[in-house]
């Protein structure tokens, strides 16, 4: 029964005319923001934390959830209109969904996705609700020790998602947690990597390189490309709703993915990403009519779209009760509730409880928002559409540098991001993904943390990892899963590997 | 043979790596039990060195196409970051309307897509925007005009 007088607290909570309002408007400017060619969830999120720090911890939490479903879901929009991604979570909604949308059936794919995607966050919501408690007594069971060899898996597992050289995301994850030591050394005060540069003292924000790297370093590389046409879908959306055919199609494709989104999503390293690939093929490898695929099969959305869906709320799981990001997106979130005051963790539960179980009825709500939001406006998202670059590029990079300086309050902030922008361009034209670097920029000082607690601990002994039963399985994990990925690296294989991925 | 993106990631992490040891010469290192400010940034840069060296090493052995700077990325890079920084530096003395104007005028020079008249546009459509949602509606303390 706890399950229901938490879930009824948290709703009370959420549930006032002024939070719906909030909710209602996170989710309107997510998707405005998210379906904008070029522009993913990490630089749409990151570009309008800003404008919920003005408000009560508990609205301020329920607009960044509408925000964050309306930033993954605006990106499946363009994927099935314009047939560009904004983000991997929806490279393979692409496939049938821009086909769908050349037979003129646009309408019914984002409805399939729309409400494909109500259905999953509406399970994963119950989910988290379920399974928070029992986890975050598991977390406050955590010491340093097994905290530390947590997030080191996932920071390894945060490898499998990145594309193309393993050696590269690793080192890219190292140099995010340099970054991240940046600023003044909690522990004994000493100052590092500041450049005596005043404002590098209290380190860099999250909002600031996120909104850097993939926002303003995004434009660049747009920009440095010669202009090639889009392929806006023209013809008008005549029909929205999807056909009785299509229903009876996909409704097992929602079950499957919303069920594969829900178990990938907790996974350290998982999330929404992961999640839709993983839909995608199962789909295709459990139908019987396997040619349709890529040709505007309706389960080829619902599936992918569930799962993504599915996956980035079920990521919230870890992220809330333990305190640590599974993914670049939970890390943005992560120092959006910290500039809010709220110090994610196992703790967060007991001490705030109205607070916690408000955001995940928020959830629910945001979900909700999207449904409301998208089917009417499913129109004006493609006039949006219509934009010509030249005209979007100026306001997105004005958004970046509004937004940097609003979570700051400084200049200087909005020049650091300019820097980080030209470091992001340089990281894509060097096929070096920058996400897995943010996720170690927000970890570096947490581990850094753990490791000299667990130290203190032990009294200096390394062995203190090995010795603890949690920690050594975790870290046996680690150990196994970047065997896994080096392995085929090491002798050449890769390339062979990652074609049978893509196939 | 250098040019390849393998080679110059390789590069710039080792590159990284050697500048924050440099950097970090003189911070405390102190022991494991009593760890300084300088034992994890020290620690990680001779990792990043190692994997730097692996991924150059690697890149040198696997033939791919050399990247070559374009004059379209030079003049994107150039204007997108002295449009951003104009802002910065004018906002708070000089006000939203004219730090728009700067990051607009600038920033329009990344492509040669945008006419003046189309530039103008932009540019006031934006201050409108700007001001309505961040001042009128959000209330933040940027001023609006310059401050004599």
């Amino acid at each position: 029964m706890e399950f229901f007088s938490n879930l009824a607290m948290g709703f009370g909570v959420a549930l006032t005319p002024a939070n719906l309002g909030f909710a209602f408007l996170g989710a309107m400017v997510g998707t405005l923001i998210g379906v904008l060619p070029g522009i993913g969830p990490i630089a749409t999120i990151a570009m309008l934390l800003p404008l919920t720090f003005h408000l009560e911890p508990v609205s301020g939490l329920i607009m960044l959830a509408g925000i964050f479903y309306g930033a993954q879901y605006g990106g499946s929009t363009t994927a099935i209109l314009v047939n560009l991604p904004g983000e991997t979570s929806s490279v393979v909604t692409c496939l049938d969904g821009h086909q769908m949308a050349r037979q003129g059936r646009a309408g019914a794919a984002l409805a399939i996705a729309a409400l494909g995607s109500f259905f999953a966050g509406s399970v994963a919501t119950g989910l988290i609700a379920a399974f928070a408690p029992p986890l975050s007594r598991v977390g406050q069971s955590f010491g340093a020790p097994e905290y530390f060899s947590l997030m080191l898996l996932g920071l390894i597992a945060a490898v499998v998602l990145a594309h193309g050289s393993v050696l590269k995301a690793i080192a890219m994850i190292v140099v995010g947690l340099l970054i991240g030591l940046a600023g003044t050394d909690g522990n004994t005060g000493g100052e590092r990597f500041t450049f005596d540069i005043r404002e590098l003292t209290d380190g860099i924000d999250v909002a600031t390189l996120a909104i850097g790297v993939f926002g303003i370093g995004e434009i660049i590389s747009n920009l440095a490309r010669p202009a090639e046409e889009r392929s806006v879908v023209a013809q008008k959306i005549s029909r929205l709703w999807p056909t009785a055919d299509d229903f009876r199609r996909s409704w097992k494709a929602v079950l499957r993915g919303t069920a594969l989104g829900s178990v990938l999503g907790v996974l350290p390293g998982g999330g929404a990403t992961l999640s839709s690939f993983a839909a995608y093929a199962l789909e295709k490898k459990s139908s019987k009519e396997p040619q349709r695929f890529g040709r505007g099969a309706v389960e080829g959305v619902a599936a992918p779209e569930s799962a993504n869906n599915a996956g980035a709320q079920t990521s919230f799981i870890p992220m809330l009760t333990l305190g640590i990001p599974g993914n670049a997106v939970m890390a943005l979130m992560i120092g959006a509730l910290t500039i809010h005051g709220i110090q994610p963790g196992p703790q967060i539960m007991v001490e705030r409880p109205t607070l916690f179980w408000g955001m995940i009825a928020s959830m629910w709500i945001g979900n909700l928002m999207l449904v409301i939001i998208n089917l009417p406006l499913i129109g004006i998202w493609v006039q949006l559409l219509k934009v010509p670059y030249r005209f979007l590029y100026l306001a997105i990079l004005l958004f970046c540098a509004i937004g940097v300086y609003t979570v700051n309050n400084s200049y200087s902030a909005v020049v650091i991001a300019a820097f980080f922008g030209v470091v992001g361009f340089v990281l894509m034209r060097l096929e070096c993904e920058p996400a897995p670097m943010i996720l170690g920029f927000v970890l570096g000082p947490l581990m850094e943390e753990n490791l000299r607690r667990a130290m203190k601990i032990s009294g200096g002994d390394p062995m203190i990892f090995v010795h603890r039963p949690i920690s050594l399985g975790l870290l046996i994990a680690a150990g196994l899963l970047l065997l896994i990925l080096v392995l085929p690296q090491i002798r050449g294989k890769r390339e062979e590997v990652f074609q049978e991925g893509e196939a | 043979m250098l040019a390849r993106a393998d080679v110059l990631s390789g590069l710039l992490f080792v590159a990284i790596a050697v500048f924050g040891l440099w950097i970090s010469r003189d911070y405390p290192v102190g022991t494991s039990l009593r760890m300084g400010t300088g034992y994890v940034p020290r620690l990680l840069c001779w990792v990043l060195l190692g994997l730097g060296a692996i991924v150059m090493a690697q890149g040198l052995r696997q033939p791919a196409p050399a990247l070559r700077p374009t004059a379209l990325a030079g003049r994107a890079v150039l204007s997108v970051t002295v449009a951003i920084v104009a802002f910065a530096l004018s906002l708070e003395k000089l006000g939203l309307v004219v730090a728009i104007v700067l990051l607009v005028g600038i920033g329009s020079l990344a492509t040669r897509a945008l006419r003046p008249l189309e530039t103008a546009i932009a540019a006031v459509g934006l201050i409108i925007l700007s001001w309505g949602i961040f001042i009128a509606g959000l209330g933040l303390a940027i001023p609006l005009w310059p401050d004599f």
